[in-house]
């Protein structure tokens, strides 16, 4: 006779013996736990190899067509982001090309600028950037701007030049204020960093989540639930939930360790903290989603479909919960708190604060907090478990 | 029978089956109704505003000062923190209390006396583009705007007129047009293409569990066999279509209402232009849907597939990231999803305000891609007919034998896995 404890493992590891045939006869289940998120990986660090988007399509509407305009003109076209290869003859030519799509931003000189700029009486050009694009409207402003600024600079120097100042002084009465950025952590603005670090392992997180959901519910689906509990796991829910899941655990786990070697090793994203942090955050995080899973099949109690659309929608919601793109800070009050119950929000938390940043780790105590409670959530379910599986029926 | 009423009769069936599957109904219906007002709601408050940072100004003048008070009066910033040195500001940073540092050194006015420059340092944390772009652009205004001030007050602002100085402060003025999103929102931007994804996404899912609950009660048969309609492959596929198209169109129609234009999201495009593109839009995403939908064995398997594609498709759009910086590989991949062009011809007309000739090339496109899918539909549906005249026996017989109440039978096809047999 086994002991109590070693009878458990035992029936663990036969009931994870039977799940892993099942993932032999199931491609599917393969499907979600291997190939999507080694398609998910390549698709997304190849899609932002670029890092920063660059010549980025920008129109021109030079009315001037001076010699003066035209050296403004191949001051932008050296610029990196802005990718000037459209002209225009006029303002509507322009718009319309915004409008479909062929460009992201125009610049816009009028008539007689440098006449009335030699002639003191303030010209007004302005440059237009199609907002509905978020990323490439950002990044081209930034390029329009320091050349408007430019324009104006570039014929004060001309007076002060005229005037006999010091060649030594004239930057330092032009621009006194030089303002210096440091994005810290990622020098560069790499969009692959402050994308693909989060994007990836939120997809995992949904897989995760709807596998689970339907791992466990396979057994309502084919009718074997009160037996499964009662005969492979001894009666015991953990012992059940545990080895129907720990094949996932494993798999899922190991996922994330590839990924978190193939992002900071191959593809060289910044990890102040080294590999291993990375890996036991991974798992954490593989069990904070399955626990999640789990709560939400719990709740609504043996009801499979139920419980998978759940893990869909909450899933696909934690991409933009999480606050990598827009930040949670700027969200409703009401999220503010409730963005803690997605797994992926703690992951990017301590991601931030482990990886990203290198910072010491008691200052991410509160979503590692957010994630261990998530983790040990289930056992408020147990009960629930119990009744589910010996009473409910799977409903079509 | 005629075309016609072989399809009336599929749509018909279809229409029963699938409402009566709480599975279905939840991407048809929830799906489309609640996902906008959710996500709208998380984006509802469209810009980041006063974002904390520390501020660390060894100058201890008047003018850093005045930088500071500048700063901290910008919407985007707010100064949340005054510290003595970095390290205290870099303590505040570790616990995230500010996500940035303003410096400003100890010799910044001693440098712009003597007709120096001098260095502002902005260090953000990056976690967020949000909190970079947060502490960039009111810094860098406000060095603009000083600048200004410094240059006139070198240049002599003693013995100039009022005309003089403000040109002498911007010899050449400039405006910047934020064209399409004024305030440079975040949902302005993203829920717009969201909703048309949303739509394409919820009629896969949907599709996809109506085929599964089809196979699953059918013996793995893709169709009803035996009932009227089903053994006319343009038949079946016309019924589909004629189940999802009024529905999605209902469900686009809800979104323009209480979403677009309820939450005063940008509408500014010409409504039946709209309607113009949202046609073969809806048109080419169900075509594509069935096709889809007819890899899908069982109920739940269309969740394991779908859902994850959903992030993927909106990066793959050229929405998120400019498309001219997507990959060519990539480029070609996009063209064969409804929401690659469905997506962008949306922001076109409804964001930008653009016609039916700005979006000409995209809504060529939908009419190809519903055509193409259609056809493919059809062969599928040929097929798949065939294979049921082939291993299929009267299905009728079947559903009474598999009586759906019990739940135990559901899913015993071949294809079940023999260890999961009781």
């Amino acid at each position: 006779m086994l002991s109590p404890y070693k009878d458990r493992i035992a029936r663990v590891l036969r009931i994870s013996r039977r799940e892993a045939g099942v993932f032999k006869r199931r491609p599917l289940l393969i499907f979600c736990m291997l190939v999507a998120p080694i398609f998910v990986t390549l698709y997304f660090t190849s899609l932002m190899e670029q890092g920063l988007p660059d010549q980025l399509p920008t129109g021109l509407v030079d009315e001037d067509d001076t010699q003066t305009t035209r050296q403004l003109v191949r001051i932008l076209s050296s610029m990196k982001t802005t990718g000037l290869n459209h002209r225009y003859a006029t303002f509507s030519d322009a718009r319309r090309a915004m409008q479909k799509g062929e460009i992201y931003a125009f610049f816009y000189i009028p008539k007689a600028t440098t006449e009335q700029a030699i002639g003191q009486r303030q010209p007004r050009i302005s440059f237009y950037t199609a907002d509905s694009y978020y990323i490439p409207a950002a990044l081209l402003m930034k390029d329009l701007k320091t050349l408007s600024e430019l324009s104006g600079l570039a014929v004060t120097k001309e007076t002060l030049t005229a005037k006999g100042v010091p060649q030594s002084n004239i930057m330092g009465i032009l621009q006194p204020v030089v303002v210096e950025t440091h994005p810290l952590a990622n020098p560069y603005l790499n969009y692959g960093i402050l994308l693909n670090n989060l994007i990836i392992p939120g997809i995992v997180i949904i897989l995760i989540m709807i596998t689970t959901a339907y791992t466990i519910g396979m057994e309502w689906k084919i009718g074997t639930q009160k037996s499964f509990l009662n005969k492979m796991a001894g009666g015991s829910v953990p012992v059940a939930l545990t080895g129907k899941l720990l094949p996932q655990t494993i798999l899922y786990a190991l996922i994330f360790m590839a990924n978190d070697v193939y992002l900071y090793r191959v593809m060289g994203y910044p990890c102040q903290c080294g590999l291993a942090p990375m890996f036991l955050l991974g798992f954490m995080t593989v069990l904070a989603a399955q626990a999640m899973a789990i709560v939400l099949f719990g709740i609504f109690a043996g009801q499979m479909r139920m419980a998978m659309s759940s893990c869909a929608l909450l899933g696909v919601l934690s991409v933009s919960m999480a606050g990598f793109s827009y930040p949670v800070p700027a969200m409703p009050e009401v999220l503010h708190g409730l963005s803690y119950v997605f797994p992926l929000r703690d992951y990017f938390l301590i991601y931030v604060n482990q990886a990203l940043n290198g910072y010491p780790i008691v200052y991410a105590w509160k979503p590692i907090l957010a994630m261990l409670t998530i983790i040990a959530m289930p056992f408020l379910f147990l009960r629930r478990y119990r009744m589910a599986f010996n009473t409910i029926q799977y409903k079509p | 029978m005629s075309l016609l009423q072989d399809t009336l009769n599929v749509w018909w069936k279809e229409v029963n089956e699938m409402s009566h599957d709480a599975g279905v109904l939840i991407f048809f219906l929830f799906l489309p109704i609640a996902y906008p007002l959710i996500y709208y709601y998380v984006y509802s408050t469209e810009l980041a505003r006063d974002i904390p940072l520390a501020v660390v100004d060894e100058s201890h003048s008047s003018l850093s000062r005045e930088f500071v008070r500048k700063l901290d009066a910008s919407p985007e910033a707010a100064v949340a923190a005054r510290c003595a040195d970095m390290t205290e500001a870099r303590l505040l940073m570790e616990k995230a209390e500010v996500y940035g540092i303003v410096r400003i050194p100890s010799s910044f006015l001693d440098d712009i006396r003597h007709c120096r420059q001098t260095r502002v340092a902005v260090y953000s944390d990056v976690s967020s583009l949000i909190y970079y772009k947060s502490f960039l652009m009111p810094c860098s205004n406000i060095a603009q705007d000083m600048n200004k001030g410094i240059k006139i007050e070198t240049l002599g602002a003693a013995s100039m007129t009022d005309r003089e100085l403000e040109i002498s402060r911007e010899p050449i003025a400039y405006d910047h047009v934020m064209l399409y999103n004024p305030q440079g929102g975040y949902a302005s931007f993203l829920i717009p293409p969201i909703l048309m994804l949303i739509i394409q996404q919820a009629m896969v899912l949907g599709l996809g569990m109506a085929m599964g609950r089809t196979r699953e009660r059918n013996n793995g048969m893709a169709i009803y066999c035996g009932a009227p309609g089903y053994d006319s492959p343009t038949a079946v596929i016309l019924g589909k279509i004629l189940v999802v198209f009024p529905l999605f169109f209902f469900m686009a129609l809800y979104m323009y209402v209480v979403v677009t234009w309820g939450f005063s999201l940008p509408h500014i495009g010409n409504y039946w232009d709209w309607i113009a593109m949202l046609t073969p839009y809806i048109l080419a995403c169900s075509c594509f849907t069935i096709v889809c939908s007819g890899m899908i064995y069982r109920r739940e398997d269309s969740l394991l597939i779908f859902v994850f594609m959903s992030v993927p498709l909106l990066f793959l759009s050229g929405i998120s990231w400019p498309s001219v910086s997507i990959p060519p590989v990539w480029k070609f991949v996009s063209w064969l999803f409804p929401s690659t062009f469905g997506l962008n011809a949306h922001v076109k007309i409804m964001s930008m305000g653009g016609d039916l000739a700005a979006t000409a090339h995209e809504v060529r496109c939908l009419w190809i891609q519903a055509a193409v899918y259609f056809i493919l539909a059809c062969v599928q549906q040929k097929a798949q007919i065939s294979y049921a005249e082939r291993h299929g026996t009267p299905s009728r017989a079947i559903e009474r034998m598999k009586a759906p109440s019990d739940g135990m039978a559901d899913d015993n096809t071949s294809t079940l896995p023999a260890a999961q047999k009781p």
